[in-house]
């Protein structure tokens, strides 16, 4: 496996274009962000003392970062670079070297375990360069950039900063699955993108479809499906970590009617590990039905 | 004692799409092809060659049929193809890649990554130099060489090559030639390779199939086929008389206006000569032709397409 890995690991940032197009402009675009905002400071005086006058935490900072990936700019460059990785085989027509078959679940695997690797890897790169170039900021601009570092200020950092990154990852994890169903089903890089695209808007489009459902057919159990999707969830993750409750979501289907969402945390947690699952083990079984070659 | 049997396929069948648009790629196909070899695999283009070595290699699951390597069923069986290296269709790489890291690559995903070996191929196939150089900027002949250090990387029992020499110069032919007929006469291994030049397959195959439109048509030893087929070259006058006298006891089959082909063996040529003379013909020469394997393969594939 470790090999398969190490496999895996070299061609796709072997593909340096697109790795960089995709994946290492987000800690590229901090550095840059940083030198856009270093020189503003160093030629204005005034947005010096703007920027000194702003009280910045180094932990929001870096917390931060994690938002990025679930962001529309930030997800469709995921989704593509994951296309890339899933339909690039077919386009180079190098599936046909994958021989025996038998290796075929075990190489998806590994696709999905470097793309999260590279993801949490690029974005951790970028939160540091974040978080220690706004304290250089804040120093050229004569602010002061906090919290102290503590024993209980790092404890919660930490969990906060853990907090965030597994639920980018898993949520990028799932958009990843749709686009490497996508690739595999299109065989096409851009196949993928747009599928990839279409289902992550599809599901964040969901809840007013439901709505609109249970409205004019008077079918208002149909808003619980939204209880499925892996948005509802995250969120209901996210509020039970931050806030030990459950999200509650209020939605109206007519005049004074509604229907409140709420969860438990391991309702949640087993309908992510499902879709985490269900995405990854559907490309598998797609692929290993395939056939390979042009025929 | 007969050599094992390498691969044995046993009523492989394969249907592409379906209603209207189906396809019967390969229909029926029963082939044995024992080791210590070089197997020929011949066709015309859309024959079948391709997608049967796709489904050898498990691939392409056949619609029917099954396919065992050294009395291994491929499927059920998978890692008997560990004892496989292949080219299917084309050598494909990763073109971003230099040459080197597409075949470390490709040994890691296999899990047989040993860099003295890839080292050792690479000067075998004579890429040293170009290792580090991206695919990307390879001719078709140097992406070739490579193919044939990626399908012996991990130094397999049998080797698939589909069109190995395809962009090969003729010095590159000859040197790619020499070294298949190497890999089976001095290192035990058995060589199944598809091609389109005729020529190539003459000088290097023990044994081959013919395939047109998916099924087997002829099938043997590469001088068995040949002398089978055994014509002699007859140049007389008037043609068209020696045509119709010699038609009664022999076929005919190609000529032109000077000449024609008699199918018939070296030891009539007295009874050629004989009839003709008979008849009060002119003779000016008879004699005997050995058919290449590119005349054989041309007249076999007309007989099959024309419903002979």
């Amino acid at each position: 496996m470790i090999n398969l890995f190490r496999a895996e690991w070299s061609k796709t940032t072997g593909h340096r274009w697109v790795t960089s197009c995709l994946l290492w402009i987000f800690p590229a675009g901090a550095v840059g962000f940083m030198i856009i905002i270093g020189l503003i400071l160093a030629l204005s005086s005034s947005a010096r003392e703007e920027f000194a006058a702003d009280t910045l935490l180094w932990t929001d900072q870096m917390t931060g970062v994690w938002g990025v990936p679930n962001s529309p700019f930030g997800r469709l460059l995921l989704l593509g670079f994951t296309a890339v990785m899933f339909a690039g085989e077919y386009q180079w027509h190098t599936w046909k070297n994958v021989i025996p078959r038998n290796r075929r679940a075990a190489l998806i695997l590994v696709k999905f375990v470097t793309l999260g690797a590279l993801v949490v890897f690029a974005f951790a790169l970028m939160s540091v360069i974040i978080g220690l170039g706004m304290g250089l900021l804040v120093k050229m601009a004569g602010g002061t950039y906090g919290p102290a570092l503590t024993g209980e200020v790092l404890g919660d950092f930490a969990s906060d900063y853990t907090r965030q990154a597994v639920l980018a990852f898993v949520s990028t994890i799932i958009a990843a699955g749709y686009a490497a169903l996508a690739a595999m089903l299109t065989r096409s890089i851009l196949g993928g993108v747009l599928v990839g695209v279409g289902l992550t808007f599809a599901e964040s489009l969901l809840v007013g479809g439901l709505i609109l459902i249970a409205f004019f057919l008077k079918i208002p159990n149909v808003l619980h499906l939204y209880r499925l999707t892996p948005g509802y969830n995250l969120l209901n993750v996210n509020e039970w970590i931050v806030n030990n409750h459950s999200l509650t979501i209020e939605l109206p289907y007519g005049d004074n009617q509604s229907i409140i969402l709420s969860d438990n945390l391991a309702f949640s947690l087993l309908l992510l590990a499902v879709w985490v699952v269900g995405l990854i083990g559907l490309t598998i079984v797609l692929f290993r039905r395939q056939d390979i070659a042009s025929a | 004692m007969s050599a094992p049997v390498a691969i044995h396929i046993e009523n492989l069948s394969k249907t592409f799409g379906r209603f209207r648009k189906r396809i019967h790629a390969v229909k029926n196909l029963n082939l044995d092809i024992h080791a210590g070899q070089v197997y020929g695999f011949l066709g015309p283009n859309g024959a079948g060659k391709t997608t049967t070595i796709c489904m050898l290699l498990d691939l392409v699951l056949p619609t029917q049929g099954d396919v065992y390597i050294y009395g291994k069923h491929v499927r059920r069986e998978h890692d008997v193809l560990r004892r496989v290296g292949a080219i299917v269709e084309h050598a494909a790489f990763y073109n971003f890649l230099p040459a080197r890291k597409n075949l470390e690559v490709l040994a890691r995903t296999g899990n047989h990554y040993d860099p003295d070996r890839i080292t050792a191929l690479l000067a075998q196939v004579g890429l040293t130099d170009r290792a580090r150089q991206r695919v990307k900027g390879y001719s078709t002949g140097m992406k070739q060489r490579l193919g044939l250090a990626a399908a012996l990387l991990h130094d397999p029992d049998l080797l698939i090559l589909d069109e190995p020499t395809n962009g090969l110069d003729p010095a590159g032919m000859h040197e790619i030639r020499e070294f298949i007929r190497d890999l089976v006469d001095n290192h035990g291994k058995t060589v199944f390779l598809s091609s389109h030049l005729l020529g190539e397959v003459e000088q290097i195959c023990d044994r081959v199939a013919i395939i047109s439109l998916g099924q087997i048509v002829r099938e043997g030893a590469v001088a068995d086929l040949l002398a089978g087929k055994a014509q002699l070259r007859v140049e007389a006058s008037p043609l068209d008389k020696a045509a119709a006298v010699l038609r009664e006891h022999w076929t005919l089959s190609t000529g032109n206006s000077q000449w024609m082909m008699v199918n018939a063996p070296r030891e009539d040529v007295p009874h050629v000569v004989r009839k003709l003379v008979e008849h009060d013909i002119n003779v000016y020469e008879v004699s005997s032709q050995r058919q290449t394997l590119e005349q054989y393969f041309l007249s076999v594939v007309r007989e099959e397409v024309s419903g002979d």
